[in-house]
């Protein structure tokens, strides 16, 4: 019997192993990895001397760490309501019973897939003061102002979270759309011989249905928003004057222009623990949807 | 027209229950006019973009009309592709994707038919291992992966891009679940057949299980196609770039001409748009699967 087992473990070995070899170099040990790094002074080139918390400290004091928080936190309260209202809206829009669904449906979806430095140059070229697409439109409708997209504050917020809903809305609109059509019919019928109007069927049935999705969505959404950073490196290059640059842009920088991995890695780590504490919520919340 | 007789009717009911809805919504004009006018606004600056790649090289316009109308020409193509490090990216990209999708097929479900049909010490805690990946952050763990992928003598290299991306917790998980559902009267009677692990893995689990591999390959090539953070950081050779790495690098270089960039944006997209066109409904089904489930 004892014999028998062993053998079937061996069978398992070579199902197991490549996934397992690969997960754990690629995945798990990063982790280990990064908590080493956060501990040492590390350049480029080699590990230097051990500085055991000199890191840690050195990124509770740094204005620059905090302010790059921020600014990712920002994007985060500024995309996340309206990401989950658009994409409810254009769920809804693309759930009527047309001809022109499919359509709908495509056009909503089909920026999701194009690349992130496609979508960005998209919207430098579209946003170019005097010559640009949406400045000559607004000219041509009357509009006689300039708008300097890139090199104001506010603009430019207002550019990067613009073109992240249009790049991202098509995904969150297509889980709500799984949800809606999982809504059985038999509680609108039930309603309208109760002779509710379409506004309470929409109140009373629609939106209630989807709240365990709406949920889901939200705390996705906000998991991936943590994590922005190509679109803002692209678009606004984190200006002006790093008022949108985000976290992971100054890890960036401080790893490869400044030379400084082992403090890229321990800003990593905080980026790490927010991420994994976010996760742990999502995937709770998972598992009370599938009960 | 009164619900009972709508029952008696002899017209479908569906049929019935769609005229109903024309009748009863009254907004539903203005809804389908505001669909339409969103519907086109999202698909503008594509359509923009590839207009724009069509234009005569230099030129340039007020009239944001222009861009929609003749002359149009298909030089800038061939500029791009024989001037232009653009094809060379595309391929990189190509061969990245193609490649980091098949290995992530062939370890996902490698890994996933042990776990749900194999019988061995700790499979339980080995699952749950595999499940801890779901909540490391590629992006958090970037830097040390770049000291590990340094160590093995991979930076700037086709191996470099693949094999940190290849091993996807979510896809195991997908798939295991798929398998589980597999009727255990098959399996057993393929067993007594005397039909050995793999074969039944090959001949029987992975067929029925076809579905979740489209859903989990065509999502791992999307991904892998965008793909930024990683080769920005380790790709050094611009023979090496991908698209999404390449691209700013070439379109930097042009900051008020129009039509190059957006030739280069074109090419880099059209792929993708074909792709998706053709499985849309593969997409957008795995998405509602996937999402959910991730």
């Amino acid at each position: 019997m004892n014999k028998k087992s062993w053998i079937q473990d061996l069978k398992a070995i070579p199902y197991l192993l490549p996934f397992f070899v690969a997960y754990l170099i690629f995945t798990i040990l990063p982790i280990f990895k990064g908590l080493e790094m956060s501990l040492f002074d590390w350049t480029l080139v080699r590990k230097m001397e051990f500085v055991g918390l000199e890191n840690y400290k050195e990124m509770l004091g740094d204005p620059h760490f905090w302010r790059t928080l921020w600014n990712t936190t920002l994007f985060v309260i500024l995309t996340t309501p309206t990401m989950v209202a658009l994409a409810l809206g254009l769920a809804l829009l693309a759930n009527i019973k047309t001809k022109l669904q499919t359509f709908f449906r495509s056009s909503f979806f089909l920026p999701s897939i194009l690349s992130v430095a496609v979508i960005s140059f998209l919207a430098i070229f579209m946003l170019q003061p005097y010559s640009g697409f949406v400045n000559t439109i607004l000219h041509s409708i009357g509009i006689e102002a300039e708008p300097f997209w890139m090199a104001d504050k506010v603009l430019a917020w207002v550019s990067i979270v613009v073109v992240t809903l249009w790049w991202t809305v098509g995904f969150n609109m297509v889980l709500f759309l799984a949800g809606l059509q999982d809504i059985p019919d038999s509680l609108y019928e039930a309603s309208e011989i109760d002779g509710a109007s379409r506004w309470d069927q929409f109140r009373h049935i629609t939106l209630p249905q989807l709240v365990p999705i709406g949920r889901v969505i939200l705390l996705l959404q906000i998991l991936a928003s943590y994590k922005v950073f190509a679109q803002i490196l692209l678009i606004t290059g984190g200006g002006p004057g790093g008022a949108t640059r985000p976290l992971i842009q100054y890890i960036y920088e401080v790893g490869f222009r400044q030379n400084n991995l082992g403090y890229a890695a321990t800003m990593s780590y905080a980026l790490f623990f927010i991420l994994l504490i976010l996760s742990i919520i999502q995937l709770r919340n998972q598992r009370l949807e599938e009960r | 027209m009164s619900e009972p007789n709508v029952e008696k009717n002899s017209t479908s009911r569906t049929e019935v229950s769609s005229l109903l809805e024309i009748n009863r919504d009254p907004l539903r004009k203005g809804k389908l006019t505001v669909g339409f006018i969103v519907a086109v606004l999202f698909i503008l600056p594509i359509i923009w973009m590839l207009l724009v790649s069509l234009k005569p090289n230099g030129y340039s316009t007020t009239n944001p009309l222009d861009w929609f109308l003749p002359p149009f020409t298909f030089t800038n193509y061939i500029d791009i592709v024989v001037d232009s490090l653009i094809i060379r990216w595309l391929f990189n990209s190509f061969l990245v994707a193609t490649i980091t999708t098949i290995l992530t097929l062939i370890l996902t479900s490698l890994a996933a038919f042990a776990i749900s049909q194999m019988k061995f010490r700790y499979k339980n805690y080995i699952f749950i291992f595999f499940l801890l990946g779901l909540m490391i952050p590629g992006e958090a763990t970037i830097i040390p992966l770049y000291e590990i992928v340094k160590s093995l003598n991979m930076l700037d290299s086709y191996t470099g891009l693949i094999l940190p991306m290849i091993a996807s917790p979510l896809g195991v998980i997908i798939l295991k679940s798929f398998f589980d559902n597999v009727p255990k009267e098959v399996i057993e009677s393929a067993i007594i057949d005397g039909c050995s692990n793999f074969k039944i893995f090959y001949k029987i689990i992975l067929p029925l299980a076809k579905p979740a591999m489209a859903s989990i390959g065509i999502f791992t090539f999307i991904g892998s196609w965008n793909n930024f953070l990683w080769p920005y950081l380790s790709i050094l050779s611009e023979n090496l770039y991908t698209l999404p790495v390449g691209l700013p690098v070439f379109n930097a270089t042009y900051s008020q001409a129009y039509v190059l960039p957006m030739t280069a944006n074109a090419i880099a997209s059209i792929p993708v748009i074909i792709v998706f066109l053709i499985f849309e409904k593969q997409i957008v089904k795995g998405i509602s699967f996937t999402g959910i489930k991730g």
